[in-house]
C-alpha cells in the first residue's frame, strides 16, 4: 500500500472508529448524555468524570460523544444532499442545450452570489429552528458549488467520441447523463464533499450556537458551547470541551479530505 | 529623497492619528476629572427594547428609567417590605370610596427650581392618564382637583390600590410647563438627565435638590449593555462602577470581596408555569399534583440559579404580608409517580413514560429565552418530570405569543413580576380570575373569582392581606399555578461605591445616598 493511501486510510479509520464509539457511547459510558444530578453540578474534570459536568451534572464526556452523532450525522447528510442534488442540475446543465439549462445556472449564480452563513442565518430563521431546519438551510446553500464543478467537468466530454457513440446507439439521454458522463466525474464531487464536511460541521455548530439549529437538551456541540457561553471563566471545560471536540473533528475530515485528494492526484498522473 | 519625505510625512501623519486615537480615552479621563466625582453605571435594564429609552414617565415605560436614574420621583414610594410610604406627599386622606385626599410637601422643588405645587401635581396626573397605556386602566380618574398643596383625585369607581398605583414609577412628577425635550424631562429627583439617548442616560447632579440628603456625585453615566458577557468583562475590567442584571453563572466572578461588593434583594418577579386548563391532561389535578410536586424548587434555585433566587410557593414573596404562610406542594417524587398511577398511568413504555390507554402522558411546555432563566427551568423540568414518566416536549421560542394565541401548549411558563405596586390584586385580578386575556393557563373557579371580587372592594388592608392569602391558597389547593422561585437581583460594584442598593420593588437605583469614597 502506497504511504499516500495508508495516510488515507488512516484518517478515514480514526473517523470511522470514532463514530462506532458515539454510537456505542450509550452502552460503554456509565452515565448517558441527558442524565441530569444537580448535586454534581460544574465539576471540574476529575477521574469519576473525565471531562467534567456541565451545570446541569449531566457527564461532559458522555454529551460530546453523543454530540458526535448529531454534528457529524448530520453534516455528512447536508454534504451528500447538497453534493448529489448540485451534481444532477450540473450534469444536466452541462450536457443539455436550452432555456431551462440558462435559467437553472442563472438561479446558481444567484445562490453563489451571497455569503454562505449569511444566507444559511436567514433560511434557518424562515424556516425556525431544529437539526433538520439547519441542515436543510445549509444544504440549500451548499449544493450550487458542485453544479458549476460538475459543469464544467461535463462541457469537454459532450463532444467525445463515447458520448457521440452512445447517441448513435440510441441511448436515451438519462443513460448517457447517468451511465456515460456520471462515472467520469465522481472523483472531483467526491473530495469536494469530503471537503465541504468539515466546513459543514463549523456552519452546523455556528447556527446552533445561533439558537437557529438544534436546540437544548440535545447535544450538539454549537449549542452546548452557547448554552455555557457565560461560564466561560467560571467553568472553562463545559465551552472548551465541545470546541476541541469541533476543532477535531473538522481538522479529521480535512486531512482525510486531503489525503483524498493527493491519492486522486496520483491514480491522475499514473 | 522627495518620496522618503512623502513617506516619512505619511508615517508621521499615521502616527499623529493613533496617538489621536489613542488620546480619546485618556482625554475623556482627564476630563472625568475636571467634572468631579463621575459614576459609571452599566446595565441591562434600559433600552428601546425595554420601551423605557426616556425619562419622560408618561411615556410607556420610561418612568422606570426617571425614577431609577434619579430624575424622578413618585407622590408615594415603597419601602423594604413594598408597604407605601410618602414621599413627594405629605400624607392622605380617603374621603370615601372613590376620592383621596393628597396633601404635598412644602418645600419641594423641581430641579429648575421652581415649587411643586398642587396645580403642578395635577397637570402632571392628567397628561399621565391622557398619554400612558397602562395609567387610565389603573387608576381610573374621573377628576383632579388642586388648591395650594393639596390634590384631591376622584376615581370613576373603587380603586383600593389608587395609592399604590400612584408610587409606580409612571406616577413620577415632572414639570409639565418645561415639557419633554429630546427624551428629558424635568423632575424633582437628585439628578438632572443631560443626554438621553438609546444607549444610555448621562446624569449630572441637581444643585437644587430639596431632600435632607443631597446627592454626591457630580456626573452618573448609565450605559446599556445588553450582553451579559460584555457586561460581567466591563466590570472585571473596571470600565465601569457597577452593574445591574449579570446572568448567575457570571457571580461567580466577583466573589472577591477585595475587589467587588455585591448587593441583592429579593423582588416579586416570579417564574411560574400555569397548567393549560383547555388540555384534557392537565384537566386531571392528580396530573397537576404530580407534576408540581416532581420538581424540586430548592434545588433548581442553589444549583441552577447558583443562589440567586428564592423558592417560591405562593404568587407573592413571603417578605410579603399577603405571601406568608402558604402551603404548597412539597417535593416528593415517590407521592408523584402514585398520584400518576392513581390517574390511571399504569403502563410504561419502552422510553419509562407512563401511558393510559397506549397513549404515553406528554406535556408541552411552552416557555420564551429573553429571561435566561426560564430556559433553565424548562430543562429542569424536563428531566424532573422524565424521572416520573412524564415527557415534556420544550418549546422555548421568543414566537412564543403565536402559540399562546393558537393554544398549543399544555404549561406555559414566563417570568411575571406579581407586585409591582405592593398590592397583591393585579397579579390576581389579570392572571387568575376566569376570562381575563393574561390567564393564560384559563383557570377557572367561581369561589376564587368571589374572593377577588371582594378584594376589589375592600379597602382594608389587612383584610386585603388575608383574602389574598386565601386566595393563593385556593390556587395552590388546585395546582393551578405551579410557582417555581422569585428572582433575586443583584448589583455588582467596586468596593468604594457606596448607597447603591437593590431594591425589592426594582425602581429605585440612583439615589442621593450614592457615593464613591
Amino acid at each position: 500500500m502506497s504511504k499516500k493511501k495508508r495516510k488515507f486510510f488512516f484518517f478515514l479509520g480514526l473517523i470511522l472508529f470514532g463514530l462506532l464509539i458515539s454510537l456505542t457511547a450509550e452502552y460503554i459510558l456509565p452515565y448517558g448524555p441527558y442524565e441530569q444530578n444537580l448535586d454534581i453540578a460544574l465539576q471540574a474534570p476529575n477521574s469519576t468524570h473525565l471531562l467534567g459536568t456541565d451545570r446541569y451534572g449531566r457527564d461532559m464526556l458522555a454529551r460530546t460523544i453523543a454530540g458526535a452523532q448529531i454534528t457529524v450525522c448530520s453534516a455528512v447528510a447536508v454534504a451528500f444532499i447538497a453534493a448529489a442534488f448540485g451534481t444532477f442540475v450540473g450534469l444536466f446543465c452541462g450536457y443539455h442545450k436550452g432555456k431551462l439549462t440558462t435559467v437553472l445556472l442563472r438561479l446558481t449564480d444567484v445562490f453563489l452570489a451571497f455569503p454562505v452563513m449569511v444566507f444559511a442565518i436567514a433560511v434557518a430563521g424562515i424556516l425556525g429552528g431544529g437539526t433538520i431546519n439547519a441542515a436543510a438551510a445549509i444544504a440549500v446553500v451548499a449544493w450550487p458549488k458542485y453544479t458549476r464543478l460538475v459543469r464544467n467537468e461535463v462541457l469537454p466530454l459532450r463532444r467525445e467520441f463515447f458520448i457521440e457513440a452512445a447517441q448513435m446507439s440510441g441511448f436515451s439521454f438519462w443513460r448517457i447523463l447517468f451511465v456515460q458522463i456520471l462515472p467520469l466525474v465522481i472523483g472531483p464531487i467526491c473530495i469536494t464533499a469530503a471537503l465541504d464536511i468539515g466546513t459543514i460541521i463549523t456552519e452546523i455548530a455556528g447556527l446552533s450556537f445561533l439558537g437557529l439549529g438544534t436546540a437544548p437538551p440535545a447535544a450538539e456541540w454549537g449549542s452546548m458551547m452557547s448554552g455555557a457561553r457565560n461560564l466561560l471563566q467560571s467553568a472553562p471545560w463545559t465551552v472548551f470541551v465541545p470546541g476541541f471536540a469541533i476543532f477535531i473533528t473538522v481538522a479529521l475530515f480535512q486531512l482525510m479530505a486531503d489525503s483524498l485528494r493527493d491519492l486522486a492526484d496520483t491514480k491522475s498522473t499514473r | 529623497m522627495n518620496k522618503r519625505l512623502k513617506c516619512l510625512g505619511a508615517l508621521l501623519i499615521g502616527a499623529s492619528l493613533l496617538l489621536t486615537g489613542c488620546g480619546s480615552d485618556s482625554g475623556s479621563g482627564s476630563a472625568a476629572k475636571d467634572q468631579g466625582k463621575v459614576f459609571r453605571y452599566g446595565t441591562m435594564a434600559y433600552g428601546p427594547a425595554m420601551q423605557n429609552a426616556s425619562t419622560d414617565p408618561h411615556d410607556t415605560y420610561c418612568g422606570w428609567s426617571a425614577v431609577r436614574y434619579g430624575v424622578g420621583e413618585t407622590l408615594f414610594k415603597f419601602d423594604n417590605n413594598m408597604d407605601v410610604q410618602p414621599w413627594l406627599a405629605e400624607s392622605y386622606k380617603q374621603i370615601d370610596d372613590n376620592t383621596v385626599e393628597i396633601k404635598l410637601k412644602e418645600n419641594i422643588t423641581f430641579s429648575n427650581g421652581k415649587k411643586v405645587t398642587g396645580a403642578a401635581v395635577k397637570a402632571c396626573l392628567e397628561d399621565l392618564i391622557k398619554r400612558n397605556d397602562r395609567a387610565p386602566h389603573d387608576l381610573k380618574i374621573d377628576t383632579i382637583t388642586a388648591d395650594g398643596q393639596t390634590v384631591t383625585i376622584r376615581a370613576k369607581e373603587k380603586v383600593p390600590a389608587l395609592i399604590n398605583y400612584l408610587a409606580d414609577p409612571y406616577g413620577a412628577i415632572i414639570d409639565m410647563e418645561a415639557g419633554v425635550k429630546d427624551r428629558i424631562a424635568v423632575g424633582t429627583g437628585p439628578y438632572v438627565a443631560v443626554k438621553v439617548t438609546d444607549q444610555g442616560v448621562e446624569l449630572k447632579k441637581n444643585e437644587n435638590y430639596w431632600g435632607d440628603v443631597k446627592p454626591k456625585m457630580d456626573k452618573v453615566i448609565v450605559r446599556s449593555i445588553t450582553d451579559g458577557d460584555s457586561l460581567s468583562l466591563a466590570m472585571q475590567s473596571g470600565e465601569v462602577d457597577a452593574v445591574q442584571g449579570l446572568p448567575y453563572a457570571s457571580l461567580a466572578n466577583f466573589q472577591d470581596t477585595n475587589k467587588f461588593k455585591i448587593s441583592s434583594t429579593g423582588t416579586s418577579r416570579v417564574y411560574q408555569a400555569a397548567m393549560n386548563f383547555h388540555s384534557p391532561q392537565i384537566q386531571d389535578p392528580k396530573v397537576r399534583q404530580a407534576i408540581s410536586m416532581a420538581i424540586d424548587k430548592d434545588k433548581f434555585v442553589n444549583v441552577l440559579l447558583n443562589g440567586n433566587g428564592i423558592a417560591a410557593v405562593g404568587a407573592f414573596p413571603e417578605t410579603t404580608a399577603y405571601g406568608k404562610g402558604l402551603n404548597g406542594p412539597k417535593f416528593d417524587q415517590e407521592k408523584a409517580r402514585q398520584l400518576l398511577a392513581e390517574a390511571g398511568y399504569t403502563e410504561k413504555n419502552a422510553d419509562g413514560y407512563v401511558m393510559k390507554d397506549g397513549q404515553p402522558l406528554t406535556v408541552r411546555w411552552l416557555t420564551y429565552t429573553s429571561r435566561q432563566e426560564l430556559p433553565l427551568l424548562a430543562e429542569y423540568a424536563q428531566s424532573s418530570l422524565k424521572d416520573i414518566g412524564i415527557k415534556v416536549d420544550v418549546n422555548a421560542t421568543d414566537n412564543y405569543k403565536d402559540f399562546l394565541k393558537r393554544g398549543e401548549y399544555d404549561i406555559y411558563a414566563q417570568a411575571i413580576v406579581t407586585a409591582p405596586t405592593g398590592d397583591p390584586e393585579y397579579y390576581l385580578m389579570s392572571k387568575i380570575y376566569s376570562n381575563q386575556p393574561y390567564n393564560n393557563g384559563y383557570y377557572s373557579n367561581p369561589e376564587v373569582d368571589a374572593l377577588i371580587d371582594q378584594l376589589h372592594n375592600t379597602f382594608d388592608r389587612s383584610q386585603r392581606n388575608a383574602l389574598a392569602l386565601q386566595i393563593q391558597q385556593k390556587i395552590l389547593d388546585d395546582n393551578g399555578v405551579f410557582y417555581a422561585s422569585f428572582l433575586k437581583m443583584s448589583f455588582v460594584m467596586k468596593p468604594n461605591v457606596e448607597g447603591f442598593v437593590a431594591h425589592p420593588s426594582d425602581y429605585y437605583e440612583i439615589t442621593p445616598e450614592l457615593d464613591m469614597k
